[in-house]
């Protein structure tokens, strides 16, 4: 099976101000993967390149081992975008826009189309530019799976949806990967990734740092949980459990400071009656420095 | 209706069509209505002689005294032209630089339409919906002519109301390509506008100032308006207007399919 991405010292500047490094970047295919950086980081830049919506400084990317320059119509064929701030035309409706697009691209299963904003709620009748940000983000989505595309490149896909319509939208991106798609998705929140991604690729300042599977980044993922106990802290402190960093103790709440699994301290801290436990989204940073203390 | 960008770009045009075109029909019947009256002045000639000469250069004031004169002075030099470049242009600057400022073009480019295939679709729906103009300026001309003994012939209706539309489709076609080239409506809109200004002034200034008449055929309002429009024919000039707007066309294409698409 060849790899659907491959990219060979990818490069962007604008402006002779460098906004992607040099990404060497494989993609497998029937794979979720997780593009993951700070704002800033050059996620958009990757993605528009991959897209065939700009053209690379240096170096190449091949999508489906054909190049995205010079068979950039052959690659959009068989991709669907969204990108990260999705516009449709203002006065056309959700069901005129997308028969547009089907139209553009022509073989679209409409029915398809149908279905898709039905499972995210959307309703078609309405002007996009009457449409709230979530509808709009409906609307981006299902223009980006309507013609059940062998990649799916989307870019910040989860941005303004509400709980119940990201859940729904996670279980398209598994179906997509069940049916043997790729899918490569960019976000800023690593439990969003976390969530559904096979493989995990991390960016910062145009450069990719880590490839891993999410399986080893959580593994390796520094964590703040918050343990508040109904009447007393264990006597003996949580530091002497597995996986636990740093504590510190602050009336009846212990901040825990962990690495990897949680298991054992869940165990630990379970006799003594654990009446809340908090845990904080970790910090793409935190994740990069930790990640570069092992890596160096 | 939404098969592709040309009948997007149609579809898009079609509540402005319908006003222009209203437009463009109430003028005529205006000026066509006043050339009963204009006519039965008698002394018009005696009372233009008085005029200043450039006045009457520049207006084909000579002609006053027929129809075809008449509408010439009145619309066919100055007003519809202008009407007809202003269209254009902002058809023309909208077509790929305003998608692409209000972001809509990042997913039409994603798709596997090509980015000239675009900009051919976008200049096809320009001279489209100038055509439709022109239609209705001819219809009007050729249906009021015999109401008001303007005595226009339909050929002369069909090939003044051409002129006007290659004129507008010019002017058109290269704010359509300095948008493809720069992405933005305003450097567009900008340049043709100067473009068509400089042309008019070479024009006017070419009728006024004899060392500048050696260039006057240079511009585009001479090739349109030099010898009528109404009452000239069919001269060749017509073709220099469409050759440049297909050279300034193809010139863009290569650079628009090169260049980054700007995130809005």
């Amino acid at each position: 099976m060849t790899d659907v991405i491959r990219t060979r010292a990818l490069a962007k500047s604008y402006a002779g101000r460098p906004a992607l490094r040099g990404i060497d970047l494989v993609v497998p295919a029937g794979v979720v993967f997780g593009y993951l950086g700070p704002n800033g980081a050059g996620k958009t830049t990757t993605i528009r390149l991959l897209v065939g919506l700009m053209r690379p400084s240096a170096g190449s990317a091949q999508v489906f081992g054909m190049d995205v320059v010079s068979e950039r119509e052959r690659v959009q064929r068989r991709i669907g975008y969204l990108p990260g701030d999705f516009v449709a035309y203002r006065d056309l409706t959700g069901e005129q826009y997308l028969r547009y697009l089907a139209n553009l691209r022509g073989g679209v299963d409409w029915s398809l189309a149908q279905t898709l904003a039905k499972r995210l709620d959307l309703d078609l009748g309405g002007r996009f530019g009457s449409l709230s940000h979530g509808n709009r983000q409906k609307l981006g989505i299902v223009q980006a799976f309507m013609h059940q595309p062998d990649l799916l490149v989307l870019d910040e896909p989860t941005s303004g949806l509400d709980p119940l319509v990201q859940r729904e939208f996670l279980a398209l991106v598994r179906e997509a990967r069940d049916q043997g798609r790729t899918v490569f998705l960019s976000s800023h929140v690593l439990s969003e990734v976390e969530a559904v991604a096979d493989m995990v690729a991390m960016l910062r300042s145009g450069r990719l740092l880590v490839v891993k599977s999410v399986q080893g980044l959580k593994a390796s993922t520094v964590r703040r949980i918050d343990l508040t106990f109904a009447q007393a802290p264990p006597p003996a402190g949580l530091g002497a459990v597995p996986g636990v960093r740093e504590v510190h103790q602050e009336g009846l709440t212990t901040h825990v400071v962990l690495e990897g699994s949680a298991a054992s301290l869940i165990q630990a801290a379970a006799p003594y009656g654990v009446e809340l436990i908090v845990t904080h989204e970790p910090d793409l940073e935190e994740i990069f420095i930790a990640h570069y203390r092992k890596d160096v | 209706m939404l098969t592709n960008a040309f009948t997007k770009a149609m579809r898009d045009q079609r509540r402005a069509l319908v006003g222009w075109t209203t437009g463009i029909m109430l003028l005529v019947l205006m000026e066509a209505a006043i050339w009963p009256s204009m006519r039965d002045m008698g002394n018009i000639q005696q009372l233009l002689a008085n005029y200043p000469e450039a006045m009457r250069e520049l207006f084909n004031l000579e002609d006053f005294g027929t129809g075809i004169g008449f509408m010439n002075a009145e619309l066919f030099s100055a007003l519809m032209p202008l009407l007809f470049v202003i269209f254009g242009i902002s058809r023309g600057a909208r077509a790929i630089a305003g998608e692409e400022e209000s972001g809509t073009l990042e997913i039409l480019l994603a798709t596997p339409l090509s980015a000239a295939r675009l900009v051919l679709q976008q200049a096809a729906a320009l001279a489209a919906s100038l055509a439709v103009l022109a239609t209705a300026l001819f219809a009007a001309v050729a249906v009021l002519s015999p109401v008001f003994g303007l005595g226009i012939e339909i050929g002369d209706a069909a090939t003044g109301s051409l002129a006007m539309a290659l004129l507008g489709f010019e002017f058109g076609a290269l704010a359509l390509a300095v948008g493809a080239i720069t992405g933005r409506r305003v450097v567009a809109i900008a340049v043709a506008s100067i473009a068509a200004v400089a042309a008019y002034v070479l024009y006017a200034f070419g009728k006024l100032v004899s060392a500048v008449e050696p260039w006057q055929p240079l511009s585009p309002f001479h090739q349109a308006l030099g010898t009528g429009p109404l009452g000239a024919g069919l001269p060749p000039t017509y073709a220099w207007m469409a050759l440049a707007a297909v050279i300034v066309i193809a010139m863009a294409m290569p650079v628009f399919e090169r260049r980054d698409i700007a995130v809005h």
